[in-house]
Order: structure tokens, then C-alpha cells, then sequence
């Protein structure tokens, strides 16, 4: 559905993962994996449950550090060119540069303006009209600002479940990321709450380069320029939507794209 | 049941379920089962209810009986001379600032001379204690008829070696140069009991102390004349109070047995009607008859105090005078900065204290024997009185406010110790400490609670005293307020070992509230690039902060209500403490509202309004308990929409 890209002469990949093996203690969870995220694009990552898409996905703002012994084995990944396994990378800047939104929706309990001016916050922001003005383009971007600038005050756990993962992703765009990865956002909403998400999903390609877990093969459809299926750890085809959708090459896809195994 | 229009029979499986289902009393199992689990919780409420009975059936009589005390106390003619003589008491308050003043000033001249005089006094002492035996059969022997002069003078010699003996084993003080200490030795040595004229030296030296003591005073005349007007300035007043005290306590003490023998008539007189043995109930009636006393008249009793109230007004007034010029001529120097200190402090304390006395005096005209205590004033006296006295031959008084004061105190100061310690303690092992870490501090801390409170008191007292005192002489900390301390057991002790009690609670209450805080706040922060130490100050601490404070609030519950500690450590002073002294007030002792009840309880008699008083006691530190609790619950409800 979404526009094919248009030129080849796009820039260079903004996340790239190099024949990377991930692993759980003993337990390997990734095996060989390559992938080119591009500039402004919507990448989507499908697959069975349980095949590893939100580990490779964590891989990409290296949230897996936060488990003990979890820990790329071979290969590398790449953001904007750089190694972000390299001594030199600051985590706190990486995340910076890698936003994250959750499959549930988990903002503080704090008030609205708080919790879209805490990324800023903790990067050492304090003057008051940047965070007031941080705050005011989030929220516009996440198409929240109309029904909540009145009362950016109010507590966030106050407001409706999609209200709320609309929120956390004005959260997570608030510093500006390049990347903003997305763990089966709609997975815990309603049809309507998933369509403005969805709607929203095309805008935000305007301005960052967005990866998205889904196991709803029609959000895929709906929502991305890439897909990439994953089955047991291995990433079976990488194409464009449209050509994975109508005419996979591998057989795998095709089965699982026809619902034969799930 | 077993349906009669079922042709087929049941199967045997489901008969012998059934009929074993109806053999318990009729009832269903599952009810039966329901009802002993049920049951079980009801327990717990209903030993709170009894609890509650008991402890207000045997505080609530407190009230009417407190109310006829007071009144007695009023009709008695007590009150009345109240009013003049406890306004009177600030003036020892302030002579004895004064006398202080007046020695500190005379020891700038006459210290040395009178060192010297005492020095020299112990030093005679001590050799007529060492030939004590001696003397004492010298004087014997010199006391007998007929004098026996030969055993006279084996026991002069023996007196005689004695002293030389102990003359020059003494330790004579650095004072004393080598001359005087010679001349000390021999007249030591030549002691006798027949003369009891002072040695020469020893003459000296009084006489030079007395010397330096008159030079002393003839340059601070003033002040000790001033001293001495002050003090005398009470005497024609305190005089006539004393007078009218010792009239009204015995129209109290009339009255209070009175009261008792009528109390025991009427129940003997209430014995005899119910009982049926004639000659038991003659003897009833005939001891009932002798069960009385005449009545008090208190009107003309009260009339014989009241009608003196024109003389009290006036000597009232002549003291007042008195005191106000004592204060004008009051000297403006002294000997030393800390007496005249002390003088000024006595200069501006007089006019207030003549004002008050000179107020006091006006409400005596107003006073009136007769009027009532309300119910309303009774409960004044207790929730608001300011002394709690007992077993006083003047008049009991159980007023709350010193023991409150005492319990909250040392609760604040266990708090602002103990919140700090052990919310850090919780963010540390739950956040940051590694398993091992954890695996040591969690049980480390949780011991503490098994260490019985007797033996912190034990700590209390030999060690935390000792080491708060001793720091409390350190020079460098002497501007900490209230330093150096004078009493090892004082409220900052109590409040010190109360937090260490209070820490376990605490911590683990507030490590369970940061365990509640939601995974997903977490993962929410680390994405956005958050420091491990934003995430817990900036998300993890805010979020967990009710139960924090719940945890906060159960452990002042802890604290308000434990005893051993407060009983052994805290001083048990029974006044409120004076917080005139500012933060310096921690290290005065006080008495609680436990404390009080474990001390006296077990030495009053039952039903006395003493117990009653104590039951009082109880009844508020019960209510109080519940309501941290209830506080507490109410906290952690309130801010937790994530447990929702
Ligand atoms: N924290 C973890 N520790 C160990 N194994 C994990 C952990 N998280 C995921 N796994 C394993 O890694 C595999 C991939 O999981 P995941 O990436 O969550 O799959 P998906 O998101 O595609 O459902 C699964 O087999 C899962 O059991
Ligand atoms: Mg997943």
C-alpha cells in the first residue's frame, strides 16, 4: 500500500545488521542475520511467535545488555555507519538515537508534560520553552495535542489504552531519534485505537526511519515498505511489502504467508 | 434425598457421597468447611473488640471519677491557694539564677583562698580518720573516774605515733609549698582530742579565705544584697499561702474520708438488705451505723480561706513591689560573662513574674468554690493538663501533655533517624546490590527485629549514653544545641535505639514497594538512555513512593508503641520538656505513654483513679495506633493506579 521507494540513489542504510548471531547463555536465538533498514522507511519484522523479532529488534538499541550472559555472538550491527558494540559507543547516547515503543503501553505515572519531557530531562534539558516546545511537537506528531493540550497536566495512567501508547510513542520521538523501534505496538489495543496508530505509523515515516514487530500480517501490509520474515532465529526473505506479499521467493514464506503453520 | 418416585436406585458411589454429606450435623461439608475458616478470621475481630471493651470499661470511669477529685479539690479550698502559690514557684526559679550569679561572681576573688582552706580541711580530715581508733580510746580513757594517767599516756604516745604516721603519708596537693607542707605535717602530727582549737596554719588559712570572702562581698555588694532582698521578699507571702494550704488540705483530707465512710455505709447497708440471716444482718446494720463521720461543712471551711483573700491580694502586692525593686537596683556587672548572664536573665525575668503574680492575684476574686466542674473541663484537664502527679500529699493531677510530648519526641527523632537509613538501605539492595549482596543484607537487617527489646535497653543504657555523653564533651562539637549533655538517658538515646528497632519494618516495607514497581517503567526508561541512577530517583522511588511512606508510617506505629527501650533509656522525667532550650530539648529526658503505663501499673490499686488514669493512657495509645495504621493503609491506596 505505502509508496514504493522511489529512487536508489536514497542514502545509505540507517541500521544494519551484518551476519549476526545472538545468543541467550547457551541458547542461540539469532543465527546469521543480515538486514538493511532504510532512511525514512517502514521496516517491518514478521514471523511466528517466539522466532525472534523482538530480540533482533532489541538488538538494535541494545536492550538485550540488560540480560544477564544475552549476547551478540558473531557479526555486528551498525547505526548510521557506526558499530554500536564499539568501546567508544555511550549507551545513553545510542538510546538517544534509537527510540523504543512497547507492545504494552507503559508510561510513568506521571502527568502527560512530564512523561513526554523525560527523555529531554535526562539528557540535561532544563530550559523550560525547549521542553514546552519539545513537548507541544510530540504530541502534534503522535496526533495527541488537539484532545490534550488542555490538560497536559493530568496524570497519564488517566487517559484511554490508546491514548496511552500514543503517548509513549510521543515519548519516544521527543528526543528525536533516528530510529524508532516498535515491539507489536496495537497488539494490546482495540480496532480503532490500532487504525489511528496505523495512520499515525505513515506520517512519522516523514521524519524518522521506523521497524515495527507485528504478527498481523495485514498490519504489515498496511504499514510498512519492507518486510523481513523470520522463522526459528533465521531471517528467511527481506523484500519489499508488496513483492513478499504477492510473490514470495522462498517457500517457507509463502507457507506461512498462506497460514499454514503460524 | 433419595427421590421415592426414581424407579432405578442409584448408583452405591454417588448414595454413600450423599449420605455421608448429611451425617455432619445435618449440615453441608462445604458450609461446614466455610463457617471453621470463617470463623477463624472472625477470631482475630473479635479479640480486637474485646480489647477494646475491656480497656474502655476499665478507663472510662476515669472521667467521673476525676471530675469528683477536681471538685473536691476545688470546694477544699486547693485551687484557690493554686492559684498564688504555682506563679510563686518561678521565683526559686529565679533566686537560685541569682544565688548562682552571686557565687560565681565572689569565687573570681576568693576561689584561690577558699581552695586552699578546703584543701587543707580534707587533708585534717583525713588524718583524723586514719587515727581514729586512737583518738577514740584517748578520749575514753581521759573521760573515766578516776583519771588513770599511766594508760592515758601509753594511749597519747599511740595517738601521737599515729598521727605522725599518717601526717606523712598523706598526699599533700601541689598547692602547698615545701614550707606549709612541713608545717602542716608537724601539726597534723600534734593533734589531740582535748584541743579543739584549729592548728595555726589551718587559722591562717580561714582566715584568709574569710578575708578574701568579705573583700569578695563588699565589692559585689550590691548584687548580694539584691540576692538576698529577693529571696526574703517571699517570706511574709509564702507565709500566709502556707497557711491557707495547710487549712484547705485538711478540709480535704475530712472530706475524702467522708466520702470514704459513707461509701463503705452505703454498702454495708445494701449488704444488710439483701442478706437473710437475721443476726448476720444486726451485725451488718449495727457496722453500718458505726461507718460515719460528721460531714464536712466546706462553706464554712472555704469561708475561713476566701475571707482571707484582701490579705493575700495585699501581700501579693507588696511582693510584687519588693521583687520590682530588687530588680531596678540589681547591679548591671557581675564577677564573670556567665553571671551577669545570669543577672540579666533574672532582671527581665522579674517584671514578668510580678505581672503574672499581680494577675494571678485578680482571679482570686473571681474564684467561687461552688462552681462545678464540668465534664468538658475534666476532659480539658486530661487531654490538655500540663503535669502529670501522683501520690502527692497536696493533690493528684493526670495530665496527658507531658507524656504525649515525651512519645512524640523521641517517635520524631526515631523517625527522621530511621526513614533515611532505611529507605536508602531499600533503594541500595533492591536496585543496586548484586545477589550476594542481597542474599547478606536482607537477613542481616531483618535479625534486628529478633533482638528482644530489653537487651537494646541494655545497650541504651551502658553504651549509647556513655558515647552520646562523650561526644558531647568533644570541644570542636560544641556548637551542636544542647551540648555538652548532662543526663546519659535522655530522648535523643531513646529516639536512637527506637530507630534501629524501627529500621527492620521500614526497610522491608519499602523494599517490597520498590520490588512493585512495574517492569515495564523500567524498560520505559532505560530506552530513552536514562542512567541507572535516573531511572531510580527519576521513576522507580516516585512511583514506589506510597508504599514507602506507608512503610514510613507503620514503623512510627512500631515506634509509638514500643515500651522496654523508652522505659529504661528515655530518663523518665515526668514534665513536658523544655523546648525553650530549641533542638537542644532532645537531649533532656522525659517520660511516655507506654513508659508510664509499664512503670506504674503494676504498683497502684485497682480501680483507683490512678488505674484509671493509666487506662486512660492506654485507651489513647490504642486509638493512636490504630489511626498510623489506618493512615498507612490509606497512603498505600492512595497513587498505586498501577496495582489497580
Ligand atoms: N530474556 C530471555 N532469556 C532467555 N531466552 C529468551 C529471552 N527472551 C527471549 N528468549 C528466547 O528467545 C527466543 C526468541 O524470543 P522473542 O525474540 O521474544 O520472540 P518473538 O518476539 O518473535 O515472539 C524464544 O525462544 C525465547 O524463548
Ligand atoms: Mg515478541
Amino acid at each position: 500500500m505505502s509508496a514504493e521507494p522511489t529512487a536508489k540513489t536514497t542514502p545509505p542504510p540507517v541500521v544494519q545488521v551484518r551476519d549476526m548471531d545472538f545468543c541467550y547463555g547457551d541458547s542461540k536465538a539469532l543465527f546469521d542475520i543480515n538486514l538493511k533498514v532504510k532512511y525514512h522507511r517502514v521496516t517491518a519484522l514478521i514471523g511466528p511467535s517466539g522466532c525472534g523479532k523482538s530480540t533482533l529488534l532489541r538488538c538494535i538499541n541494545r536492550m538485550n545488555d540488560r540480560v544477564p550472559s544475552a549476547r551478540v555472538t558473531k557479526g555486528e550491527v551498525l547505526v548510521k555507519g557506526k558499530n554500536i558494540h564499539d568501546a567508544d559507543v555511550d549507551l545513553t547516547q545510542l538510546r538517544k538515537q534509537v527510540g523504543m515503543v512497547f507492545q504494552k503501553s507503559n508510561p510513568f505515572p506521571k502527568s502527560i508534560y512530564e512523561n513526554v519531557a523525560y527523555g529531554l530531562r535526562i539528557h540535561g534539558e532544563k530550559n523550560k520553552s525547549v521542553l514546552d516546545e519539545a513537548v507541544e511537537r510530540s504530541l502534534t506528531h503522535a496526533a495527541l495535542w488537539e484532545e490534550l493540550k488542555d490538560r497536559l497536566q493530568a496524570n497519564a495512567l488517566a487517559l484511554s489504552g490508546g491514548q496511552q501508547q500514543r503517548l509513549c510513542i510521543a515519548r519516544a520521538i521527543a528526543t528525536v531519534p533516528d530510529v524508532l523501534l516498535m515491539d507489536e505496538p496495537c497488539s494490546a489495543l482495540d480496532p480503532i485505537s490500532t487504525l489511528k496508530i496505523e495512520e499515525l505509523m505513515h506520517q512519522l515515516a516523514h521524519e524518522f526511519t521506523v521497524v515495527i514487530v507485528t504478527h498481523n500480517m495485514q498490519q504489515a501490509v498496511r504499514v510498512s515498505d519492507y518486510t523481513a520474515f523470520l522463522h526459528l532465529g533465521k531471517l528467511v526473505e527481506f523484500a519489499p511489502t508488496e513483492e513478499l506479499f504477492t510473490n514470495p521467493r522462498e517457500k517457507l514464506t509463502e507457507a506461512y504467508l498462506r497460514g499454514t503453520f503460524s | 434425598m433419595n427421590s421415592p418416585t426414581t424407579p432405578s436406585r442409584p448408583p452405591l458411589r454417588s448414595v454413600l457421597l450423599r449420605s455421608r454429606k448429611r451425617t455432619i450435623l445435618g449440615v453441608d461439608p462445604q458450609k461446614l468447611i466455610k463457617y471453621f475458616f470463617g470463623s477463624n478470621a472472625s477470631v482475630a475481630i473479635i479479640v480486637l473488640v474485646l480489647i477494646m471493651v475491656f480497656l474502655l470499661r476499665e478507663g472510662i470511669d476515669f472521667l467521673p471519677t476525676y471530675q469528683r477529685e477536681l471538685q473536691t479539690y476545688r470546694r477544699a479550698g486547693l485551687e484557690f491557694c493554686d492559684i498564688i502559690d504555682q506563679p510563686l514557684q518561678r521565683n526559686q526559679a529565679l533566686s537560685s539564677s541569682l544565688r548562682q550569679a552571686v557565687s560565681a561572681s565572689l569565687e573570681t576573688l576568693s576561689k584561690t583562698a577558699r581552695d586552699w582552706r578546703d584543701a587543707a580541711f580534707l587533708l585534717k580530715r583525713q588524718v583524723e580518720d586514719k587515727t581514729a581508733r586512737p583518738r577514740e580510746s584517748l578520749t575514753q580513757a581521759l573521760e573515766k573516774t578516776p583519771p588513770a594517767p599511766e594508760q592515758i599516756e601509753v594511749f597519747r604516745r599511740e595517738l601521737g605515733e599515729a598521727s605522725a604516721a599518717a601526717a606523712k603519708a598523706l598526699d599533700y596537693p601541689a598547692v602547698f609549698g615545701t614550707a606549709e607542707r612541713e608545717q602542716l605535717q608537724r601539726e597534723f602530727a600534734a593533734l589531740t582530742p582535748e584541743v579543739t582549737d584549729l592548728p595555726p596554719l589551718l587559722q591562717t588559712l580561714a582566715a584568709e579565705f574569710s578575708a578574701k570572702d568579705r573583700e569578695a562581698r563588699t565589692k559585689f555588694a550590691s548584687l548580694v544584697q539584691a540576692q538576698e532582698e529577693f529571696e526574703e521578699a517571699t517570706e511574709p507571702l509564702q507565709e500566709v499561702v502556707d497557711e491557707l494550704k495547710a487549712k484547705a488540705l485538711e478540709t480535704k483530707e475530712k472530706a475524702v474520708e467522708f466520702d470514704v465512710l459513707e461509701t463503705n455505709r452505703l454498702r454495708l447497708l445494701e449488704a444488710a438488705a439483701t442478706e437473710t440471716d437475721a443476726k448476720e444482718k444486726a451485725s451488718l446494720t449495727k457496722e453500718a451505723a458505726e461507718s460515719v463521720s460528721e460531714a464536712v461543712n466546706l462553706e464554712k471551711s472555704i469561708q475561713e480561706i476566701t475571707g482571707r483573700t484582701a490579705e493575700l491580694r495585699e501581700q501579693v502586692e507588696k511582693y510584687a513591689v519588693v521583687i520590682e525593686k530588687a530588680a531596678a537596683v540589681l547591679p548591671q556587672d557581675a564577677g564573670t560573662g556567665a553571671a551577669r548572664a545570669l543577672v540579666n536573665e533574672v532582671r527581665e525575668g522579674i517584671p514578668a513574674h510580678a505581672r503574672e503574680m499581680r494577675a494571678a492575684a485578680a482571679t482570686l476574686e473571681g474564684w467561687r468554690w461552688d462552681k462545678p466542674v464540668s465534664i468538658f473541663s475534666v476532659i480539658g484537664a486530661f487531654f490538655f493538663g500540663t503535669q502529670w502527679i501522683t501520690n502527692s500529699s497536696w493533690q493528684d493531677f493526670f495530665g496527658f501533655v507531658p507524656l504525649l510530648s515525651g512519645s512524640l519526641v523521641i517517635a520524631a527523632i526515631a523517625i527522621l533517624i530511621a526513614t533515611p537509613v532505611s529507605v536508602v538501605a531499600a533503594i541500595y539492595t533492591n536496585q543496586f546490590a548484586s545477589e550476594r549482596e542481597k542474599e547478606m543484607i536482607k537477613p542481616v537487617i531483618e535479625f534486628i527485629q529478633a533482638i528482644p527489646s530489653v537487651v537494646l535497653g541494655f545497650i541504651g543504657i551502658s553504651l549509647v549514653g556513655n558515647l552520646i555523653k562523650d561526644v558531647s564533651e568533644w570541644s570542636w562539637l560544641q556548637w551542636v544545641p544542647g551540648f555538652p549533655i548532662q543526663e546519659r538517658l535522655n530522648m535523643f538515646n531513646a529516639g536512637c535505639l527506637l530507630a534501629f528497632m524501627a529500621v527492620p519494618t521500614m526497610f522491608s516495607l519499602s523494599e517490597d514497594a520498590l520490588n512493585n514497581v512495574p517492569r515495564a517503567y523500567i524498560d520505559a526508561s532505560d530506552a530513552l538512555g536514562a542512567t541507572k541512577l535516573q531511572t531510580v530517583f527519576r521513576v522507580i522511588v516516585p512511583a514506589g513512593i506510597s508504599g514507602i511512606l506507608s512503610a514510613i508510617l507503620l514503623g512510627l506505629g512500631r515506634v509509638v508503641g514500643e515500651t522496654m527501650v523508652v522505659l529504661l533509656v528515655a530518663g523518665n522525667r515526668i514534665a513536658i520538656p523544655d523546648f525553650s532550650a530549641g533542638p537542644g530539648v532532645i537531649f533532656h529526658p522525659a517520660h511516655t505513654l507506654t513508659g508510664i503505663i509499664a512503670q506504674e501499673l503494676g504498683e497502684v490499686s485497682r480501680g483507683s483513679s490512678h488505674w484509671q488514669a493509666l487506662f486512660m493512657v492506654g485507651i489513647v495509645l490504642f486509638a493512636i495506633s490504630l489511626l498510623v495504621n489506618w493512615c498507612a493503609r490509606a497512603v498505600a491506596r492512595r497513587f498505586e493506579p498501577h496495582k489497580a
